[in-house]
């Protein structure tokens, strides 16, 4: 048995914080194998073992701080070389960066195609879908060893929007996984050893390859002859044929933008003379996936944070990715668009009897329903409120389709599914699809697709309570209705109090598009349809 | 697994075999119909490759002459033109079987033959021993090239010649016509005028190199008009009639005067007319241009589903390198790249001597569109090494953007200027801001600094120009 010291991890760092341990009992670990992150005040390190050997006993916990020469594992190991020697210089990340494994080796050999049945190919992550370069591993779907089949669901990814199921693109038995659950992989990147795979020289004509190599160097290259992949997402018929003119980005950059799909006449350049880098395509690719379109925010500085533990313990969490974009996304339309929010009251007294008297045991139905259908007739009456603004063509769309959004609160955070053509739908319908849609958000089963295109957003926090909020509009929209808690009320009418059960709500809006009169006679005219539910259409 | 797509390519010039190759290492299962036996086309059988040898053999003749200002004198040099021909062929021979070669090792399937669409799947082709195989596919790329264009009033004479015959350099005649002020008629006249004939060059526009901005064509035309017999501009041919001695030529010029001439012999270098005819396009949904060439968008795919075009059948310019750039992306596309022919600069090279080249924006396309750019030049005069060759006919010139200072364009003109333009493309398809050429620093002494020095005018700082300021 040995035991395993925390090797030297560079100048001046004696101490660290185990952020991750990346191995468990019983692993078997190969030498220069990562096997620890440790989060030091400078840098996130990698630990690679200085030893081969079968994990036998973790002495260390995530979170807990180990000093330079403390013992970390015991190994049950073949050699008995000094435990304590750094194998060598652990690598390292910047904070930001995902940990990463050990950078696969380069591209599969040439093999002799009349010998297949060693042949180990690497499997590379295909193209997930327009604009979509990377994602992070939430499942490894196989183990070691496991026989995969062509099409077969290996590996479930979590990208900006949508959990995706990965496909195999070969048969063979895995040999090796080169990925880990928690890691960002990108498009290209190998992810598997595959064993026993023939088709090493074979490619998809579907499947059109971006490597991004997994450096952060800007170096691209367009995979050619190697790759194994096949991408039913992807569709190559969607990239406009007709060639770019006069653009300052040298061929390289303008192949890369056209594969990710990408007009590379729509990217502004920041080098000399306007010219356009492949980071420009990425950033602009980036602000296109996080918004929509293309806007005019405005970004505000960043100014550095005081250090909180001086006043007490911290804790750092990592925001997982729909944090991050929630937030991107919600400063973005927090700073494009002047919010005013508008309250009203709705009376669902009437309405409260008809929906107890629709809903079942089996299946309750809520309120939203009944709103959305409204709202549907609401945008088909005040244009204003179904549309964007273009301010670069000063420029209003009107959308001739009512797609009606409906923020989903999710264990992973917010999620905004969208219902499309709510208006050809009847109550019912609509219904069962927001409970369908509801439950794949939750279950990370939503489809990137289900999640675009909406042009009017509803949030419904009246499950949980309060009188009214003021909800942020989801960008590039212009409107969004918030609901509150219903309460009964007493209503003067007729000379006295009566009870009533009033449904808080609260409209914000865009006030480059839409006037305050125009805000309060919209949120009024759904209070009077909701007051009437029985001239509801309740099959249509 | 081998890749599911069965490719044939019909036409195995520069641009046709580039496509076949390229597809064959991706994969494809591919098949090459061409009428020759190797793959090289007009390029290298009729075309770029025998009169850049014939070029050379101009060149040497040449130098040995103008030696006698630097004080070494030859005695009048011999042709042995048989043996000059050979050089040629066997120049020819070496490239095709080396192409060959490639083809073989690719295991590209070869049929030699003609190939004719007998509809939208399928083609016929009729190979050289006169039977007939159907080849079908998933997808075809055109590359059937082009051919030299004819007048067609001109009498049958053997003394009539078009680029591919002249190339064969059967006699060198004691007077030479070339009909066409063109490239083509430039490269060929500067071959016979050094093997001896006297060319006279006519041409019914204006200029000769229409397209070429004008400063850089003058510079070749001043040696031209010192050594050859004549030039004439904005001269029409009437008739050619053949004459026991050659051939008698009516012309009439610009004022509308006519008078006669004779000549042992006469190239036609009007121009070139794409291969569409005869190859069943019609049994396709292929549409062809008002202007001649087989429509297609910015992947080369035709308007029918399964078919690309690419090369001088696909559009101007004809230029094999244009032609090989486009199969690549044709065949890229085939396989479901996203890509697109998308060039900033395709450089253009006349192989006369000096050379004329050029890329990207010309400073004749800038006015004409009505850009704002500035052109910056350097004179071949203030090069050292230009004076170490006795050859200070030359000039370097970049147009810019006015705004952005962005490199959009390169002229050069100078021995060597086809070598040099590479320089220019790069600069252009790399975005390249003029300071980025002012700051790269090129070896000397090269005819290459005056690239550099021409970005330097730009700020008039050049080391070797002086500009004045302006106050």
């Amino acid at each position: 048995m040995l035991e395993i010291k925390l090797p030297e991890l560079g100048e001046n760092i004696a101490q660290g914080t185990v952020s991750k341990i990346l191995v468990k009992a019983g692993d078997s670990v190969k030498k220069g194998q990562n096997i620890l992150e440790i989060e030091t005040d400078k840098a996130v390190l990698e630990v690679p073992s200085p030893q081969e050997g079968l994990v036998k006993e973790i002495l260390i916990k995530s979170g807990q701080s180990v000093k330079v020469g403390q013992p970390i594992f015991t190994f049950d190991g073949k050699s008995s070389a000094a435990a304590s020697s750094p194998a060598s210089e652990p690598k390292i990340t910047t904070p930001a960066q995902q940990p990463q494994v050990t950078k696969p080796q380069a591209s599969i050999s040439p093999v002799n195609p009349a010998s297949t049945t060693g042949v180990i190919t690497e499997m590379k992550l295909p193209g997930l879908g327009e604009n979509i370069t990377q994602g992070t591993v939430t499942k490894i779907l196989v183990n070691k060893g496991d026989p995969i089949k062509k099409g077969q669901n290996i590996l479930e990814l979590e990208t900006d929007k949508a959990v995706l199921e990965v496909p195999s693109s070969l048969d063979g038995v895995v040999e090796e996984i080169l990925i880990k659950t928690g890691q960002a992989v990108k498009v290209g990147q190998s992810v598997f050893k595959i064993k026993g795979a023939g088709a090493a020289t074979s490619f998809s004509p579907a499947a059109p390859q971006l490597v991004v190599q997994p450096t952060s160097a800007p170096a691209t290259k367009s995979e050619t002859k190697t790759s194994v992949s096949t991408n039913p997402a992807i569709s190559a018929q969607t990239v406009s044929a007709e060639p770019a003119k006069n653009v300052s980005a040298a061929p390289s950059v303008r192949r890369f933008a056209r594969e990710i799909g990408l007009d590379i006449t729509s990217v502004t350049g920041t080098g000399p003379g306007g010219r356009i880098s492949v980071e420009d395509v990425k950033a602009h690719a980036k602000r296109i996936l996080t918004s929509g379109t293309v806007g005019a925010g405005v970004s505000v500085p960043s100014v550095p944070l005081p250090d909180f533990s001086k006043w007490g313990s911290i804790e750092r969490q990592p925001m997982n990715n729909v944090r991050k974009k929630t937030a991107e996304h919600l400063s973005r339309a927090w700073q494009t668009i002047p919010h005013v929010t508008q309250f009203d009251k709705a009376d669902i007294t009437e309405l409260e009897k008809l929906r107890k008297h629709l809903s079942t045991k089996e299946n309750k139905m809520s309120i939203t329903p009944f709103i959305i259908k409204v709202v549907a007739a609401a945008l088909k009456n005040f244009p204003q409120f179904n549309a964007s603004v273009d301010m670069t063509t000063n420029e209003i769309i009107l959308k001739k389709y009512v797609n009606v959004g409906v923020a989903v609160n999710t264990d992973r955070g917010l999620l905004v599914p969208v219902l499309k053509n709510v208006d050809q739908l009847s109550i019912k319908k609509i219904s069962d699809e927001l409970t369908a849609i509801a439950e794949r958000a939750r279950n990370k089963k939503t489809t990137l697709d289900e999640m675009q295109g909406g042009s009017f957003t509803i949030s419904n926090l009246g499950g949980i309570g309060g009188t009214c909020f003021t909800p942020i509009v989801n960008w590039p929209e212009v409107a969004i209705l918030g609901i509150s808690r219903g309460t009964m009320e007493p209503v003067y009418s007729d000379g006295h109090f009566v009870p009533r059960l009033m449904l808080p709500l609260s409209l914000s809006y865009d006030h480059r598009l839409i006037d305050g009169a125009d805000g309060a006679r919209f949120l009024r005219w759904i209070c009077d349809e909701i007051q009437k539910p029985f001239s509801m259409d309740l099959e249509k | 697994m081998s890749n599911p797509i069965k490719l044939v390519v019909i036409g195995a010039g520069p641009g046709g075999y580039a496509a076949a190759f390229l597809a064959a290492d991706m994969g494809m299962q591919v098949t090459l119909i061409d009428k020759e036996e190797n793959p090289g086309g007009v390029c290298v059988y009729r075309g770029c490759i025998p009169s850049k040898a014939l070029l050379h053999a101009a060149k040497v003749l040449n130098e040995s002459q103008e030696a006698e200002n630097i004080g070494i004198t030859f005695s009048k040099p011999t042709v042995n033109l048989d043996k000059l021909r050979s050089w040629k062929n066997s120049v020819i021979t070496r490239l095709t079987s080396g192409t060959g070669q490639l083809r073989k090792q690719r295991k590209i399937a070869n049929i030699q033959g003609q190939a004719k669409f007998l509809n939208s799947s399928t083609i016929e082709v009729e190979k050289i021993d006169e039977k007939k195989e159907l080849v079908t596919f998933d997808k075809v790329i055109i590359a059937t090239g082009s051919r030299p264009a004819t007048i067609p009033t001109l009498p049958k004479s053997k003394n009539i010649l078009d680029s591919t015959s002249a190339l064969d350099i059967e006699s060198i005649p004691e007077r030479l016509l070339v009909i066409g002020g063109g490239y083509i008629g430039l490269e060929l006249s500067t071959v016979y005028d050094a093997l001896g004939s006297k060319v006279t060059v006519v041409e019914m526009m204006p200029q000769l190199l229409t397209g070429a901005d004008r400063d850089l064509a003058n510079i070749l035309i001043k040696r031209i008009e010192s050594k050859f017999e004549k030039v004439m501009t904005s001269t029409k041919v009437l008739k050619v009639e053949e004459i026991s001695s050659g051939l008698r030529v009516n012309f009439e010029d610009a004022d509308g005067k006519k008078f006669t001439e004779e000549f042992g012999k006469i190239l036609v270098s009007i121009g070139r007319k794409p291969n569409t005819e005869n190859i069943g396009l019609e049994n396709t949904k292929v549409k062809l241009t008002d202007r001649g060439f087989v429509k297609v968008n910015g992947q080369l795919k035709t308007d029918d589903e399964n078919i690309y075009a690419i090369g001088d059948v696909a559009g101007n310019p004809m230029l094999a390198h244009k032609a090989s750039h486009e199969g690549r992306i044709a065949v890229e596309a085939i396989a479901g790249h996203k890509v697109a022919f998308e060039p900033q600069a395709i450089p253009a090279v006349v192989f006369t001597d000096p050379e004329v080249a050029w890329c990207g924006l010309t400073e004749l396309e800038a006015k004409e569109k009505g850009l704002e750019v500035t052109v910056v030049k350097f004179p071949w005069g203030a090069s050292g090494r230009a004076i170490t060759l006795e050859r200070v006919d030359g000039l370097t010139k970049l147009i810019i953007d006015a705004k952005t200072e962005r490199v959009l364009g390169m002229g050069i003109v100078g021995v060597g200027a086809g070598e040099l333009i590479s320089e220019g493309v790069l600069a252009v398809e790399m975005g390249a801001v003029v300071s980025d050429i002012k700051l790269s620093i090129h070896p000397h002494p090269t005819i290459s600094e005056t690239v550099m020095e021409s970005a330097e005018n730009f700020f008039g700082t050049a080391t070797h120009f002086y500009r004045p300021k302006k106050t």
